[in-house]
């Protein structure tokens, strides 16, 4: 039997140029789309997909915070994240929400389709380290332009202690620059 | 008739493979797909199509530098930006630099696959503003800009710009005078606060 797989973009372009990839699939059933928000929680409560591909960033809804009103709408949905970032941090967030997994856009159709069927056969996708709490205060002040100084006297810790922080997000994220840091710390919205 | 080429560039790729196949059902060839800037610029010098379908936010090199460098390696191919941007800043500069229309990802597939016939055809659907305002940045401290917010070292950078550390170094040493910073982290803020650089994923807060 097929697997029936509905998606949510709000890019019509993105949408139905998925929708066409992965019709062409064998096994691979796509029932319908959805550009908003809003009106996630009544198309899937319609459909019952297998598999909902639930894009990260909507306009009017953050797709995280839609997780868990599709599992009470349609339980046995299988909810995969689609992001145009792949970061651990994201992949991370949305399984702690309930869904299975986080493809980036930036993968190749394989990629997508495997984790689809991966997902509906009750797999859930590996996901790699989150940042702690204090990393992401950290990383919120290097964002606002601190130096590690000002960052240790505000956070009431040692200088030495805001380096570590810093080293280990480096190293989580895989970036070696404090400018990278900037620009990822704004790209999250801290 | 022979059919419209394409290239399409976006670093997502699962949206080039959505716009391959869209456009292949409109009977648009897609002759070649590009990951970065620079993959485009490579690509539009080989296949010489007749549009070249550019994302905005790229790395190694972002849509705009990409667009002002295609006539320079295939008079012939017309740029069409295809962004998820709806911003006037952005339409504006990419007018300016050249490009021939500028279309978001919420389109209809018909009106991608009208859009590129009729600049196929010459209508030039973006005006190129006659108020020609001054660049506040030379296209290389663009290039070097991006970059850094990219989190590269000034090795790394002059590798992929194919230039000398010294002269990543005086570009980095300009930019900072120009934006008024004084840090590197500085000038990624400012740079992104100014709309000189595309950071931010959409559908955040700002």
């Amino acid at each position: 039997m097929s697997i029936r797989v509905a998606i949510v973009d709000d890019h019509r372009l993105v949408r139905e140029g998925l929708t066409k990839v992965l019709g062409a699939e064998e096994g691979i059933e796509m029932v319908g789309e959805c550009g908003l928000g809003a009106e996630v929680p009544s198309f899937v409560a319609e459909l019952r997909p297998d598999v909902l591909l639930l894009d990260i960033a909507l306009p009017d809804r953050d797709g995280l915070s839609l997780i868990e009103a599709v599992r009470e709408r349609s339980p046995e949905t299988r909810v995969l994240m689609l992001s145009m970032h792949s970061e651990s941090e994201y992949a991370v967030a949305a399984v702690e929400r309930g869904a299975c997994g986080l493809v980036g856009k930036a993968a190749s159709p394989d990629i997508l389709v495997e984790a689809i069927r991966a997902v509906a056969a009750g797999s859930t996708l590996p996901v790699g380290e989150k940042l702690s709490p204090r990393e992401r205060e950290v990383l919120a002040a290097i964002t606002a332009g601190l130096p590690n100084g000002e960052i240790a006297e505000k956070l009431g810790i040692r200088v030495k202690t805001v380096e570590g922080h810093c080293g280990r997000m480096m190293a989580k994220l895989d970036i070696h620059t404090r400018a990278g840091l900037v620009a990822h710390g704004r790209r999250i919205g801290l | 008739m022979k059919p419209i080429r394409v290239v399409v560039a976006d670093d997502h790729g699962l949206v080039r493979s959505g716009l391959r196949a869209l456009l292949a059902s409109s009977g648009i060839d897609v002759a070649a797909e590009a990951k970065d800037g620079r993959e485009l610029l490579a690509s539009v010098r080989e296949h010489r199509p007749d549009i070249a379908l550019v994302d905005l936010s790229m790395p190694l090199l972002d849509g705009f530098e990409a667009t002002r460098r295609i006539p320079f390696v295939s008079p012939e191919t017309r740029v069409i930006v295809l962004s998820m941007h709806d911003d006037a800043r952005y339409i504006d500069r990419a007018g300016r630099l050249g490009a021939w229309a500028y279309l978001t990802k919420d389109e209809a597939p018909e009106r991608l696959a009208d859009v590129i016939r009729r600049v196929a055809r010459g209508d030039r659907l973006l005006e190129k503003p006659e108020d020609d305002v001054a660049e506040p940045l030379s296209p290389r401290e663009r290039e070097v800009l991006q970059l850094i917010a990219e989190g590269k070292k000034n090795a790394e950078i002059a590798n992929v710009m194919n230039r000398s550390v010294h002269t990543v170094r005086n570009h980095r040493a300009r930019l900072m005078r120009k934006l008024g910073v004084r840090t590197a982290s500085q000038l990624v803020a400012t740079a992104d606060a100014r709309g000189l650089i595309c950071l931010r994923a959409p559908g955040r807060p700002t």
